[in-house]
């Protein structure tokens, strides 16, 4: 039963029989209560008018007995030798031990007996009780009927009221079923009952968050197919090259070309899955403690080779009381990217500084040069997706710092630039919050 | 023929230089937008074949200024922008073509000699100058009918010299439109290839103008 409206029918007819039931017991429980007074009254009454005007006198009191209400049955005995008189002879009642009421069972029968004794003679009225049973019972049948009576009628009405009541809730459906799967406008909000417009609200809420990361899904997608171009555009005009070339010589140096144009369509697309899983709703990463100096130091090792090939000079400046609460691999992949962005931008005999350190409440990673530096004009970008300094020879994919700044975003904090060595070149510097340390 | 190849990508850049200079022009390489405007306002180019997301200064920037200077050389765009309004929006800002990477290289080529070619006002692909047919297509030289083998600088100087017959070109002018910046150049080289052209082109073909340079006379 997972229809509101059924629900709602059921509930309310259920509810209307319970109060219809206890209604009728409570009417049932006053009337038996107001049935018994007034017949425990009659049958006083009766015993009294028995000793007052009939007198004791047998041939009146049979007059009585042919009047068709007479519901009361008399008795009249004499105690000491048995029965006088008895109005109806197929039930004689024994004579109550005591005056006043009595409730006592007879032969099956249940009976309330009133009992007048007057010197040698006693008076006795009964009823069977089962009379006030029935009485009581047919005021709570009034109740009850009705209200029986009313339900199917109850029933349609709450039908069609819970149904106009979940119009609205109904047309949000159709709306949301008419959508196509790419439209993401949030839906109409005006003239909404109150139980419906926060169901609404919360919607385009979700419409609008999905907006927004499908927008970002489909500019990362657009940016990394425009710049996966740029390579793809290389390598064919690379192959090319490759089928024109006339002797060895010709042909090595393209061979070569082509191989370095595949390096770098690799790098690119290994830098976009990072990037991608990098996203913030990606996965949920693991933090955990994480020493910046080990990182750093990590970084410098891995990437040693490329910066004696060049050849630049790496120090390590690394202070190991540093923690941040991070994830250890991306917080790896930042500094290599750092140390790698530095490297490749150092002129040749140049400087790489890796360092970590605290600033207060921060720690911070940094990598300085002393290489030809940024052009303050250019500081803001260059942590944006496929930026490349201009005349930079230095290959590249534009991404590494843009993948930095993800990861500083992840954790909480940002990247920096900053002066570089011996104020020149640049520092790209990492800042999170530290975690307090020991 | 030289041309100013604008290109802020290396391996781009390199390739089409490359493929250019194989098809016979002298290509000069700059990888901003700021360096295309000091190569141009430095020297005369035949065509510019222009990116347009460059640093320092966008590619269509730099074909508005040249536009607006009233400089009609011919620009061909060459570029990653490849929606319809990016298209039209180069085309509106100057652009004699479009082409989108990634490209071939011999579309390229081809691009380039058409573009030349509206450029000299010349309808036809092949050119025809007296006894000589010249298919810049296939960098091919007829005289009278039968082929001749020509090394890739006397091609570009013959082309040079029939793209407008009667025009006098310096050795200076000459030097320029064959070789690129970087390229080696020896004192003698064009006196070198004039000498071997006239061998094998007929003495009379490439007349020395006394003082001033050569030219190959029109209207014969």
């Amino acid at each position: 039963m997972t229809s509101l409206r059924t629900r709602l029918v059921a509930a309310l007819i259920g509810a209307l029989l319970v109060a219809g039931a206890l209604a009728s017991w409570l009417s049932y429980r006053s009337a038996h209560a107001e049935v018994n007074a007034l017949l425990d009254e009659e049958l006083r009454q009766v015993a009294l008018s028995v000793r007052d005007y009939a007198g004791l006198d047998l041939r009146r009191l049979d007059a009585a007995r042919g009047d068709p209400e007479h519901r009361v049955m008399v008795q009249v005995w004499e105690i000491a030798g048995g029965v006088l008189y008895l109005s109806n002879a197929r039930t004689p009642l024994p004579l109550a031990a005591r005056p006043g009421y009595a409730t006592f069972s007879h032969e099956g029968r249940e009976w309330r007996t009133y009992t007048l004794f007057m010197g040698p003679r006693a008076v006795q009225t009964a009823q069977p009780t089962a009379l006030r049973t029935g009485l009581a019972a047919q005021a709570a049948l009034r109740i009850l009927v009705p209200v029986l009576a009313v339900i199917p009628l109850l029933a349609l009405l709450v039908w069609y009221i819970v149904g106009r009541a979940m119009a609205p809730l109904a047309g949000v459906a159709q709306t949301l079923a008419r959508r196509s799967p790419t439209s993401l406008e949030p839906l109409a909000a005006q003239n909404l009952p109150d139980e419906v417009a926060p169901l609404v609200a919360s919607l385009n809420d979700l419409l609008g968050r999905l907006g927004t990361a499908f927008g970002m899904q489909r500019r990362f997608a657009a940016d990394a197919a425009h710049e996966l171009r740029t390579p793809l555009t290389a390598l064919g005009l690379q192959i090319q090259l490759l089928e024109r070339a006339q002797d060895d010589a010709a042909r090595a140096a393209a061979i070569a070309r082509l191989k370095d144009g595949v390096k770098r369509a690799t790098r690119l697309v290994q830098q976009l899955l990072t990037l991608a899983r990098l996203e913030p709703d990606a996965a949920e990463q693991r933090f955990a403690p994480v020493a910046l100096a080990a990182v750093a130091r990590r970084a410098a090792a891995d990437l040693a080779p490329l910066a004696e090939a060049k050849p630049v000079t790496i120090m390590v400046e690394a202070d190991d009381a540093v923690q941040v609460n991070g994830a250890d691999e991306s917080l790896a992949i930042l500094a290599v990217n750092l140390v790698d962005n530095a490297i490749r931008y150092a002129l040749p005999g140049g400087r790489v500084a890796v360092r970590a350190r605290r600033e207060g409440g921060d720690a911070l990673l940094e990598v300085a040069d002393d290489g030809p530096g940024i052009a303050p004009e250019e500081r803001d970008r260059v942590f944006d997706r496929f930026y490349r300094a201009a005349g930079t020879e230095a290959p590249g994919s534009g991404l590494g710092l843009a993948i930095a700044r993800q990861i500083a975003e992840l954790h909480g904090g940002r990247m920096e630039v900053g002066e570089g060595l011996d104020g020149r070149g640049v520092a790209l510097r990492l800042r999170v919050p530290a975690l307090a340390g020991p | 023929m030289r041309l100013l190849l604008v290109e802020d990508d290396p391996m781009v850049g390199e390739a089409v230089r490359e493929g250019l200079r194989q098809d016979g022009y002298a290509v000069d390489w700059v990888r901003d937008g700021r360096a295309a405007e000091a190569a141009l306002a430095a020297h005369a180019f035949a065509a510019v074949l222009l990116d347009l997301g460059l640093p320092r200064k966008d590619g269509l920037e730099v074909l508005r200024s040249l536009r607006a200077r009233r400089d009609a050389l011919p620009v061909l765009v060459i570029t990653a922008r490849d929606t319809v309004s990016q298209r039209i929006e180069g085309l509106d800002a100057g652009a004699d073509d479009y082409l989108v990477k990634p490209f071939d290289l011999d579309e390229l080529s081809a691009r380039v000699r058409a573009l030349l070619r509206r450029a000299s006002g010349r309808p036809a692909p092949v050119i025809e100058h007296g006894p000589l047919a010249i298919d810049p297509a296939t960098r091919e030289v007829k005289l009278r009918g039968a082929p001749v083998v020509l090394s890739a600088k006397e091609y570009a100087l013959v082309a040079a010299l029939t793209e407008r017959p009667g025009i006098v070109l310096s050795r200076a002018q000459l030097e320029e439109r064959l070789y690129g910046w970087g390229e080696e150049v020896a004192s003698n080289a064009v006196e070198v290839h004039i000498h071997n052209l006239r061998r094998k082109l007929g003495d009379d073909t490439i007349r020395n103008v006394r003082g001033v340079g050569y030219t190959i006379p029109a209207g014969r």
